[in-house]
């Protein structure tokens, strides 16, 4: 008997399965709308800010620090070694982007190999001798007054570099003596500047140092990446540094002359 | 709700912990060095003895900060009229701007009260007044000239090895030599910067090569006994001789491994050739094996690894390295009549006694060299100044102390080893083969 009144109530589902598409129906309401309103999910979200370690590049616009006026617009795409060099060039007119020739025109030559020829930059005027001061990029400016702390290396994220300049003179130091030129390719007289990154830890060694930008010269590369590896400790971190790490992207320029 | 938070603190640690500071620079200008001001101490307390100690505090601080070799010491002649004693007292404008334009400033008080003697001491950077300070000390001690210099030490080291990038300062350390100022050649030790010479050995033999251990508690060297020349040992835990094997024939120039072990030359087959005992005198093992004479082995200070030595198997002695267990013999210098070789500490240099042409008429004399062992580069070290020989690091690598004529008798000398600030450690007697301690 209880079994058949089971089967002969249909009419006791209606309700339920009203209440069921009720509720989907309200869900897909407001998954559509908060796609809409919140900001959050708009697809932004790559590269946009915030959080994640991989690059600090984000964290530098917390560091209210004077910048050179002249500053490059990306350190990453300029292979200048100096500010001089970072101006742009004077615009030269190009011979081959004249308007499209007609088909009666006659195409001009190509420019001549006499012009093309004059084209290496004058590199020497660009260096500054060790010791004679100057201002040879940004990154590596004394202090001559109006900076903060002995050695100011402006950029980065955190204020590290201006809370313990010394600290950075000392691993520009370590770096500078293990670094054993002759270990570069002999026939190479100038090269891009190498990047690494790496970390310093809390008892001071260096640790997952990478090449994050290359110089084109493998033999260069590899210099750079042993001079790290030869060094045993920087020192541990300042005490009262509350940090267990730093992270340090450091560049090398290579100039036989 | 509190269970909420507690589930999510773990979450909000890790969000904390990534946001690590960031430092930028780069290589490839040469460095400066650090520009750093040492003012003199003010006295804390009215006692007659501060004044005294305060000169001896000083000058020891300076001159360990001089001889560390990696600063650009400001003279005194250019600081303020006001010594700073106490971090309140900083006028940061008058250290940080020229004459001074100093960087780093070392600074503090000492003050003597009922014979007991306290310093207070700080690194300040004064280019940098929003977080100054790299360094405060205080030490406590008796009152007594000795101690203050051992407290000035104490502090030169903390400031060397914070701005020297993490590598011990030296101003603790010891150097061991040979002197015949008592009519026989007996071991003496002394402070790094000369002071403090004290006799070790009283044997009334003849005594040569001392080699401290490692751990600075054991002095191996070789002495003239009844059995002929063997390696004795010292002990600094007992302050006496204690046994150690001997091998018979004649047994030279000991050398410590980094382990522990002990090389030396030995005679005992008919030829000098090296071998490597333990700590103890057992487990000989003999590494080379030719006509020699094969002498002063010397281990590779990083990895314990390899050895070098002096060989006169092709005729004038020449420098070899091997394997520590004897492959891979390879000669290192190409002509003349070289010896004395001594590893860096770092691993990456020989240095050596070198009279590049040898022979009678020929030009130049005994001189120290620094070779690159990977590259086989050499630089002279020292330049006519008479006979040079027995170079040996120092713990933290920038120093080399040897033994020179150059006087017109034998010395020991200590320079930066670039072979400048060449500097005079003894004067008494004939002074040689100096053993500077592994820290």
């Amino acid at each position: 008997m209880a079994s058949t009144d089971i089967y002969s109530e249909p009419a006791g589902l209606s309700r339920p399965i009203a209440w069921s598409a009720g509720l989907h129906g309200a869900f897909t309401v407001f998954v559509v709308l908060y796609a809409a309103f919140m900001p959050g999910f708009k697809g932004q979200g790559w590269g946009s800010g915030g959080g994640g370690d991989a690059m600090g590049a984000t964290l530098v616009s917390a560091v209210p620090l004077p910048k050179p006026t002249t500053e490059t617009a990306s350190v990453l795409a300029t292979e200048s070694k100096g500010l001089a060099q970072s101006q742009p060039k004077a615009q030269e007119k190009e011979p081959d982007a004249i308007p499209i020739p007609d088909k009666n025109t006659k195409i001009k030559k190509p420019v001549s190999s006499k012009q093309a020829k004059a084209e290496p930059e004058p590199e020497e005027s660009n260096r500054i001798p060790y010791g004679e001061g100057g201002q040879p990029s940004k990154l590596y400016s004394m202090s001559a007054g109006g900076a903060t702390g002995a050695f100011e290396f402006p950029g980065g994220g955190g204020d590290f570099g201006s809370r313990y300049a010394w600290y950075v003179k000392v691993i520009q130091q370590k770096v500078q003596e293990n670094w054993l030129k002759y270990e570069v390719d002999p026939r190479v007289a100038q090269a891009n500047r190498v990047y690494l990154t790496f970390d310093v830890m809390r008892d001071g060694h260096p640790a997952n140092v990478q090449v994050e930008q290359s110089s084109g010269v493998p033999s260069l590369d590899q210099s750079a990446v042993r001079a790290l590896q030869r060094i045993d400790t920087f020192g541990p971190l300042p005490s009262d540094y509350s940090g267990s790490k730093i992270s340090v992207e450091w560049w090398f320029d290579y100039n036989k002359k | 709700m509190k269970r909420f938070l507690l589930l999510f603190l773990p979450l909000f640690l890790t969000v904390a912990g990534t946001a690590q500071d960031w430092v930028r620079g780069g290589t490839g200008l040469g460095v400066e060095k650090v520009r750093l001001a040492a003012s003199d101490f003010k006295s804390s307390t009215q006692d007659a003895k501060n004044a005294d100690l305060l000169k001896t505090f000083d000058s020891t601080l300076w001159n360990d900060l001089e001889t560390a070799g990696i600063f650009d010491m400001v003279s005194k002649s250019f600081y303020p009229l006001q010594n700073p004693g106490q971090p309140g007292d900083i006028n940061f404008s008058a250290w940080g701007s020229p004459p001074p334009n100093a960087s780093m400033l070392a600074f503090g008080n000492l003050g003597v009260a009922a014979d007991k003697v306290t310093v207070q001491g700080w690194l300040y950077d004064v280019k940098n007044q929003a977080s100054p300070q790299v360094l405060g000390k205080q030490y406590n001690d008796v009152a007594t000239a000795d101690a203050v210099r051992i407290i000035a030490h104490k502090f030169a080291d903390e400031i060397i090895f914070r701005l020297g990038g993490g590598i011990a300062g030296i101003a603790e350390s010891k150097i061991f030599f040979v002197s015949d100022r008592t009519g026989h050649k007996e071991i003496w030790s002394m402070d790094y910067d000369g002071a403090n010479q004290q006799q070790v050995t009283h044997l009334g033999t003849i005594s040569l090569s001392p080699r401290i251990s490692p751990d600075g508690s054991r002095l191996a060297f070789s002495s003239a006994t009844k059995s002929g020349w063997e390696i004795l040992m010292y002990s600094f835990d007992l302050n006496r001789m204690v046994a150690f094997a001997r091998f018979g024939g004649m047994n030279l120039s000991p050398s410590w491994s980094p382990e522990g072990k002990i090389a030396f030359s030995s005679s005992r087959n008919g030829y000098p050739n090296i071998f490597v005992v333990d700590g103890s005198g057992g487990n000989s093992k003999r590494l080379t094996n030719d006509q020699g004479p094969d002498v002063s082995p010397t281990w590779n200070r990083k990895t314990g690894s390899q050895i070098a030595f002096v060989s006169g198997r092709t005729g004038l002695p020449q420098i070899y390295t091997m394997e520590a267990d004897g492959t891979n013999v390879q000669r290192v210098t190409d002509q003349g009549y070289a010896v004395s070789p001594n590893w860096s500490p770092n691993g990456q240099f020989l240095t050596f006694s070198w009279m590049r042409k040898y022979g009678p008429g020929e030009p130049g004399a005994n001189d120290l060299y620094l070779m690159d062992i990977a590259s086989k580069q050499w630089v002279q070290l020292t330049h006519d100044a008479g006979r040079n020989d027995f170079p040996c690091w120092s713990p933290d690598g920038r120093h080399i102390v040897f033994q020179s004529h150059r006087g017109g008798t034998d010395q020991i000398y200590s320079m930066l080893a670039d072979g400048t600030n060449v500097k005079q450690l003894t004067t008494k007697g004939n002074n040689t083969q100096p053993n500077w301690s592994w820290k």
